[in-house]
């Protein structure tokens, strides 16, 4: 019998345990990271989770943050995942 | 909801990313961010400002700006003279305004003078009252005119400024109110005579005698051995009964308002007599029901309710068509009447039903007050101007 994971989906809904990242034009949108390891106008190192991700860009600003959530403007040439 | 205060700090530093790792670090909610040439302007919540003046202490942070109400509430206070001064000339031209401070009654009558401003007085204008519309004004010229119809002939009220100015013309009395004119009461129409009251004069005709129009009924002349010994002007009240013949045609056909049930609200705004509507009326044929919502002089705020209605046609019975003739006959009449008059009987005479019609012939008799007062030129004294006739 195939898992339907309610219990995941729930929890995962009440209390927004998954991480994403959305890149829309000149922002990106990173949802659920623990760190920010380096910033700088040409590069960004974040920890998430399962994965560290960096972000290559020119003029790389971060416009909003929280503890949860970041929103980084600017032009954005590479997004790599590392997975540990 | 408590809305925590959103603050714009200023962060003496140049180092843009070194110092977004360190607000990174300590856990700031980052709204909003500028960089400038020696410092940076972060939005932030104001918790998170003490928080950074508690960790990051080797910079120099400090309050920038503030955002919503409280920015409102700093621009108050800091330009706090400029505002009052605001509030108080924006609170003195609406008194220039609407304010009354003086009324002045335009007539060399002192009782006149007085009766005005009391009449005033009970309807709400007065010396530092507020001012009333236009429309509230009429209303009240027409209630003073109604409850004076023997001392006033007429009134305006406008207002030049602060003063309102009541023009008055008074009343001058007519012919008839003189005593010494020598005058008759004559019918005014061809009637029966019902009642007859006499004040002065001498009666020529009795309760129940016919009399022609134009005949006299009450004479001026006071006679002694058929001998005019002395003329007064005759004064009483002859009410007579008087019959009209009316013909009325009705259409057997009636167009009558029908209510759909169908209502809309709307707005509308009255400005200077002039009606706005707000929104657009989404119904062709409405009758509409207004609310006042608010009110100051000329300017109104209404609720409309738009009651949709159609109109229909439908066929009249013969009895239909017959009570609503002698009913429309009976309007027709009752027109010419005043409130002490009334309608004593009515018979139909003809009734002939036609194709789409249907036609009346009615005779009505009313009680009347025939009794006209017919001034007798050649005993009015020199110096008084007359007319030939004046109705009591």
């Amino acid at each position: 019998m195939k898992n339907l994971h309610f219990r995941d989906f729930f929890k995962n809904y009440l209390y927004d345990l998954e991480d994403f990242i959305t890149i829309y034009d000149n922002s990106l949108h990173v949802f659920n990271y623990l760190k920010l390891n380096k910033l700088s106008d040409t590069e960004i190192i974040l920890t998430m989770e399962k994965f560290i991700v960096t972000i290559d860009g020119i003029n790389l600003k971060i416009k909003q943050m929280t503890k949860q959530e970041l929103l980084i403007n600017g032009k954005i040439m590479k997004v790599e995942f590392k997975y540990e | 909801m408590n809305k925590e205060k959103i603050v714009w700090l200023k962060i003496n530093s140049s180092s843009y990313y070194n110092i977004l790792v360190k607000l990174n670090d300590i856990g700031i909610t980052l709204y909003d961010n500028k960089k400038e040439k020696d410092y940076i302007l972060i939005k932030t919540k104001y918790s998170d400002y003490k928080k950074i003046k508690k960790y990051l202490v080797s910079y120099n942070t400090t309050i920038y700006d503030e955002t919503g109400l409280d920015k409102l509430k700093n621009i108050l206070k800091k330009y706090q003279v400029f505002t009052i001064g605001i509030i108080l000339s924006i609170f003195i031209l609406f008194l220039a305004n609407n304010i009354i401070f003086k009324i002045e009654v335009k007539s060399a009558n002192k009782n006149i003078r007085n009766l005005i401003l009391e009449q005033l007085k009970e309807n709400g204008l007065k010396t530092l009252s507020l001012k009333k519309s236009h429309k509230q004004i009429e209303v009240i010229v027409n209630k003073i005119l109604d409850n004076n119809k023997d001392t006033l002939e007429w009134l305006e009220i406008k207002y030049d400024g602060l003063i309102m100015i009541v023009n008055v013309t008074e009343k001058t009395p007519t012919k008839n109110e003189l005593e010494y004119a020598h005058c008759d009461i004559v019918a005014s129409t061809d009637a029966k005579i019902s009642s007859l009251n006499i004040y002065r004069g001498v009666a020529l005709k009795e309760i129940n005698d016919y009399v022609l129009k134009g005949e006299v009924i009450l004479s001026g002349d006071i006679l002694y051995n058929e001998e005019v010994k002395n003329t007064v002007c005759a004064s009483g009240e002859v009410y007579g009964d008087v019959w009209y013949k009316v013909s009325v045609t009705v259409p057997l056909n009636e167009t009558y308002t029908y209510y759909t049930g169908k209502n809309r609200y709307n707005l509308n705004v009255v400005f200077n007599e002039n009606k706005y509507k707000i929104f657009k009326s989404r119904i062709d044929k409405s009758k509409e029901e207004e609310i006042n919502l608010y009110k100051l002089n000329d300017f109104e705020i209404n609720l409309v309710k738009e009651k949709e209605y159609i109109e229909k046609t439908r066929e009249l019975t013969e009895t239909e068509a017959y009570t609503k003739g002698v009913k429309l006959a009976e309007e027709k009449v009752k027109l010419t009447l005043d409130k002490d008059e009334k309608i004593l009987l009515k018979k139909v005479l003809k009734n002939e039903a036609n194709d789409s019609t249907i036609y009346l012939e009615i005779f009505i008799v009313t009680k009347e007050n025939i009794g006209k007062l017919k001034v007798v030129e050649e005993e009015i004294p020199n110096g008084v101007e007359s007319n030939n006739e004046s109705v009591q």
